[in-house]
C-alpha cells in the first residue's frame, strides 16, 4: 500500500489526521466504533469495547457503558475499565490534535487535569472488576458516542508512557497491530493474533498482513498500482490529472472516484467587513462561481454543490439549490448583483494555500471577482501555517479565501459548531473563518447539537431547514465535495473491498483474489 | 598537515555555528505568524494546549536559550521532530543509505564520464564530436530532474517494465534490487553534473594547452597523450575535483532533492522536502548542520587531493 503523505503518528495520543486514522481505528477500537461498511451504512456507529452503545441519561449528561468480557491488549494483556480513564489522561497531556474540542470542554474536570488541578478527571468513573464505565459531561454533547470512536480515545494500557512513542506505540484492541515502524518510509498492519477470539460482531477480524510505504511521488504511485507492482493507492492521495483517463480507461473494474459524502471545499465570506457584509455581494458570488470550471482545475475530483452539509451527513437537504443548480454559474446575473449590492470597485483579500488544485481554485475565483466587478487580489499563504493565519480572526480579519472541513464524525453539528456558529469565533485559532453570527444559526446549534447521535433522526428536518437558511443568506460559497480514488490492483478482490465513509479504505476488507 | 587539520577543523566549529545561528533565527524567529507552538497545536488548538506545547518544547524561555537547548538536543541526539515525535537522528539514518547510495553512485558516474566527456571534446574541439558532445552536455545541463526522472519513469519503469517504479532497496537486503532501484536516480541525477562539469573541463583543458608546462613537455618530446595525461589534464582536472566535492557533500547532505523525490527514494533529500513543508524547524536545523559538516569534511578532503595533483598548491 502506498501513502502519498505520512500518517502525523501511529501512536493514537498524537494522531490526528487521515493517515493516520486510517490505520488506528482498525488498530485502536473505542467505546464504540463504526460499522465496516461502504456508503451510508459505515457512518453507524456500533458498539466498540462496549457489549453495547452507551446509555445516556441524567439529561444528556451522563454516559456510561460496560467493557465486554474477556478483552484483552495485542500484547495478551487484559483490558480494565480504568484503561479508559488512562487513554483520556494521555490524550490531554500528549496533546491529541483533538483533545481541546472535544475532550477537555466536554468532560467534566477534564479543563482542571489538563491544567494541572487535578491528578485525574473527576468525570470519568470506571469498575475494573465490573468493566462499567462512567463519563459525566459538563453540558449534554450529542456527538459523545461519537467522540467515543475516536481511535485516539481507542484503550491503550494503563502506564503506558504519557509521552508520543512515535517507533513503538501502545498496543490496542483492534483487528491489526503496527509494527516496523521506519520514520517517514514504511510501516507494518499485521494481524493481531488476540482479535479473532474476542469475537466483537461487526469488526472483521482482517486477512492479509498490510506493508504501507510513504511514497511522496504520485505520479510514481498510481503507475505502480496501474502495473499491480503495489496493490493499493491511498484514497487521501490525489490521482495526478495526467494519468486519470489512462487509469479510467485501464483499469475501469478496480478504479472509481467517490464522493464519501462527509468533506465541503467552501468559500468563507466575512461578514463582517465590506464588501461581504452585504448579502446580495455574497450572493453575487455564489450565483456566478462557475463550478465546472473549478471542477476541471481539481482534476475531476470536485462534485459540484451548494449545502454546507455534505450529503453523508444527517441534515443535507434535498432542496434545489436557492441560486441556480451549481455549475457553469450565471456571470450577467453576477455582475448585476454587485452593482445592486452597492459595493463594486470594493477591494477584496483572496486568501488561499499553495497546494495544488487549492490555490489553482483561488486563483480562478480572484479572477472570477474582478470580472464581477470587485477589485481582488489573491494572497498565498504556505500551507503549514494557513489556517493558523487565516484563524487569527481580529489581527488578520481575513476577508474571503478557500476553506474545507472534513467530518470528524457524520454530525451536523460537527460542522456547524465550530464553522459557523457565532459562539466559537475566537481572537485565535478561529474557525468560523467569515465570522458568521446569525442569532437563529447560533440558537438552532445550541438546541439541535445536544441531540444524541443515535435520536439524530428526530431533527434531521430541523438540520435540513437551517442549511437551506445558511445556502439562502449565502453565509458561505460551497463549491463542491470531495470525490476519492478507490484505486487497487489486480490481485485484490475490488468487489470486497469496503470504503468506510469517515476512514476511507478499510483494511480489514483487503484479501487476495 | 597538522596545521592544516587544526585549521580546517576551527573553520568547521566555526562555520557551524554560523550556519545553524542563521538556521535557527530563519526558522525560529521568523517563522510566519510567530507562535511555533500554535503552528504544532493545530487548528482546533485551545490556548492551554498552546501554552502545554510551548513549555514542553521550550518556546517559552529567551530566543539565546532556545538556541543552546536546540543545539545541545541535536549534538547529543536528543532532538524529536517537532510533528511527528520520531527522534530526528533516527529519520536520518533511516535516511542515510538511500542518499549515500545515490550520492556515491551518482557521484562516480558524473566524475568520470564528464572527464571522458570533457577531454574528448577537448582533444576534438570544433569537430564533429566536440559538437555532439557540446549539444548533449547543454540538453544535461537543462534537464531538470522532476522531467527526466517522470520520463524514466513511465517510458522504462512502466512502460518496458526494464526498472522498478521507484522505491529503495538496501545494498544489505538484495544487491540486485538495489542496483536496479538505483540506476535510474543515479542517470537522472549525474545528466545534470555531466554537462556542467563536461563543459567546464573542456574550457580547462583547451586553456591549459598554451601553457608553457605543456609547452615544455611537447619539447621534452612526449607523446600527445602523454602530454595530455600527465600534464594537460593533470592541472585542469584540479577545478574539476574541487567542484565535485562541494557537490558530492552537498548531496550527501539532502541536496538532491528532486531526485529522491521523484524516485521515492526516502533519503536525507526527502526528509528535507518534507521538513520545509511542515516547517519542522529541528529536523531542518539538524540536516542543514549535517550538511555543512559535509561540505566541510570534504572540502578538507579535496583540498589534500588538490595538493597532490599540483604540488605547488601548498596545504598551509
Amino acid at each position: 500500500m502506498l501513502l502519498g503523505t505520512a500518517p502525523q503518528s501511529l501512536d493514537p495520543g498524537l494522531d490526528y489526521t487521515t493517515q493516520g486514522s486510517e490505520f488506528n481505528w482498525v488498530v485502536y477500537t473505542g467505546l464504540t466504533t463504526y460499522s465496516h461498511a461502504s456508503g451510508a451504512a459505515g457512518g453507524q456507529l456500533i458498539p466498540g469495547l462496549c457489549s453495547a452503545l452507551p446509555t445516556i441519561s441524567n439529561g444528556g449528561k451522563t454516559y456510561s457503558c460496560t467493557l465486554r468480557k474477556g478483552l484483552v491488549f495485542s500484547n495478551g494483556k487484559p483490558v480494565k475499565a480504568s484503561d479508559f480513564a488512562y487513554t483520556v489522561e494521555r490524550a490531554i497531556k500528549i496533546p491529541w490534535g483533538g483533545s481541546g474540542s472535544f475532550i477537555t470542554p466536554i468532560i467534566a474536570g477534564a479543563s482542571q487535569y489538563a491544567a494541572g488541578k487535578a491528578k485525574s478527571i473527576s468525570g470519568i468513573t470506571t469498575n475494573d472488576a465490573t468493566g462499567k464505565i462512567t463519563i459525566n459531561l459538563t453540558a449534554p454533547y450529542g456527538p459523545f458516542d461519537n467522540v467515543l470512536a475516536f481511535p485516539s480515545l481507542g484503550l491503550i494500557p494503563s502506564g503506558f508512557p504519557m509521552k508520543v512513542e512515535a517507533t513503538s506505540p501502545p498496543s490496542g484492541d483492534g483487528p491489526y497491530m503496527i509494527t516496523n515502524i521506519v520514520p517517514n518510509q514504511s510501516f507494518t498492519a499485521v494481524r493481531n493474533p488476540h482479535w479473532a477470539a474476542q469475537n466483537i460482531p461487526g469488526i472483521p477480524a482482517g486477512h492479509v498482513t498490510v506493508n504501507v510505504k510513504i511514497s511522496s511521488n504520485l505520479q510514481a504511485n498510481a503507475l505502480a498500482v496501474l502495473n499491480n507492482s503495489a496493490d493499493i493507492f491511498d484514497w487521501a492521495d490525489t490521482i495526478p490529472g495526467s494519468l486519470l483517463g489512462q487509469i479510467q480507461s485501464q483499469a475501469a473494474s478496480r478504479f472509481k472516484m467517490v464522493n464519501l459524502g462527509g468533506s465541503t471545499y467552501y468559500i468563507f465570506l466575512n461578514v463582517t467587513e465590506k464588501p461581504f457584509s452585504s448579502q446580495l455581494a455574497r450572493e453575487a458570488v455564489v450565483t456566478g462561481l462557475n463550478q465546472d470550471a473549478m471542477s476541471r482545475l481539481g482534476s475531476g475530483t470536485l462534485e459540484p454543490a451548494c449545502y454546507f452539509l455534505p450529503p453523508a451527513v444527517p441534515g443535507h437537504p434535498t432542496a434545489p439549490c436557492p441560486y441556480g443548480t451549481p455549475g457553469l454559474g450565471n456571470l450577467a446575473k453576477a455582475k448585476q448583483l454587485v452593482k445592486q449590492s452597492g459595493m463594486e470597485g470594493q477591494p477584496v483579500t483572496v486568501w488561499s494555500e499553495t497546494r495544488s488544485p487549492r490555490q489553482q481554485w483561488m486563483t480562478y475565483y480572484t479572477q472570477f471577482l474582478n470580472q464581477i466587478g470587485f477589485k481582488a487580489t489573491q494572497k498565498v499563504i504556505a500551507d503549514a501555517t494557513y489556517f493558523t493565519t487565516i484563524g487569527q480572526a481580529k489581527s488578520v480579519h481575513p476577508q474571503t479565501g478557500f476553506a474545507d472541513w472534513n467530518q470528524d464524525f457524520p454530525n451536523p453539528v460537527d460542522f456547524y459548531g465550530p464553522l459557523l456558529d457565532g459562539n466559537s469565533i475566537l481572537p485565535t485559532n478561529n474557525e468560523n473563518f467569515g465570522q458568521t453570527n446569525d442569532p437563529y444559526i447560533n440558537a438552532q446549534v445550541k438546541k439541535l447539537g445536544s441531540t444524541p447521535t443515535t435520536q439524530l433522526s428526530s431533527v434531521v428536518s430541523q438540520w435540513q431547514a437551517l442549511d437551506e437558511y445558511v445556502a439562502r443568506k449565502a453565509y458561505v460559497a460551497v463549491f463542491g465535495y470531495q470525490k476519492f480514488p478507490f484505486f487497487a490492483s489486480n490481485r485484490l478482490n475490488y468487489g470486497a473491498l469496503v470504503f468506510q465513509p469517515i476512514y476511507g479504505w478499510d483494511i480489514t476488507s483487503f484479501a487476495l483474489k | 598537515m597538522l596545521r592544516f587539520v587544526v585549521r580546517r577543523m576551527l573553520v568547521m566549529v566555526a562555520l557551524l555555528i554560523v550556519i545553524s545561528m542563521f538556521t535557527f533565527a530563519m526558522f525560529v524567529l521568523l517563522l510566519p505568524n510567530g507562535n511555533p507552538a500554535a503552528l504544532l497545536a493545530g487548528r482546533l488548538a485551545t490556548p492551554a494546549e498552546i501554552h502545554l506545547i510551548s513549555v514542553r518544547y521550550g518556546f517559552d524561555k529567551p530566543i539565546y536559550i532556545q538556541y543552546i537547548d536546540t543545539m545541545k538536543n541535536i549534538f547529543t541526539g536528543q532532538a524529536y521532530s517537532y510533528q511527528s515525535s520520531f527522534n530526528v537522528l533516527d529519520e536520518i539514518r533511516a535516511g542515510m543509505p538511500a542518499t549515500l547510495s545515490l550520492a556515491i553512485g551518482a557521484g562516480l558516474i558524473w566524475l568520470l564520464v564528464s572527464i571522458l566527456f570533457g577531454t574528448i571534446a577537448a582533444v576534438r574541439a570544433g569537430k564533429y564530436a566536440d559538437r555532439v558532445l557540446t549539444v548533449l552536455s547543454m540538453i544535461g545541463v537543462s534537464m531538470p530532474p522532476f522531467f527526466f526522472g517522470a520520463i524514466l519513469i513511465y517510458y522504462v519503469a512502466y512502460k518496458a517494465n526494464i526498472i522498478p517504479i521507484g522505491g529503495y532497496v538496501p545494498f544489505s537486503q538484495s544487491v540486485g534490487g538495489w542496483f536496479g532501484h538505483l540506476v535510474a536516480p543515479w542517470i537522472t541525477l549525474s545528466i545534470l553534473f555531466i554537462g556542467f562539469y563536461s563543459r567546464v573541463l573542456r574550457s580547462s583543458i583547451l586553456d591549459s594547452i598554451n601553457e608553457d608546462y605543456v609547452r615544455t613537455a611537447r619539447a621534452k618530446g612526449l607523446s600527445e597523450r602523454q602530454v595530455l595525461i600527465r600534464h594537460s589534464l593533470r592541472n585542469s582536472l584540479i577545478p574539476i575535483i574541487s567542484l565535485w566535492g562541494l557537490d558530492f557533500a552537498q548531496v550527501i547532505g539532502g541536496g538532491a532533492i528532486l531526485t529522491e523525490t521523484v524516485y521515492n527514494l526516502h533519503g536525507v533529500g526527502e526528509l528535507a522536502r518534507d521538513s520545509i513543508g511542515r516547517l519542522d524547524t529541528i529536523t531542518l536545523m539538524e540536516i542543514v548542520i549535517l550538511t555543512g559538516i559535509a561540505v566541510v569534511v570534504i572540502g578538507a578532503i579535496v583540498d589534500v587531493l588538490v595538493a597532490y595533483l599540483d604540488p605547488r598548491i601548498r596545504l598551509a
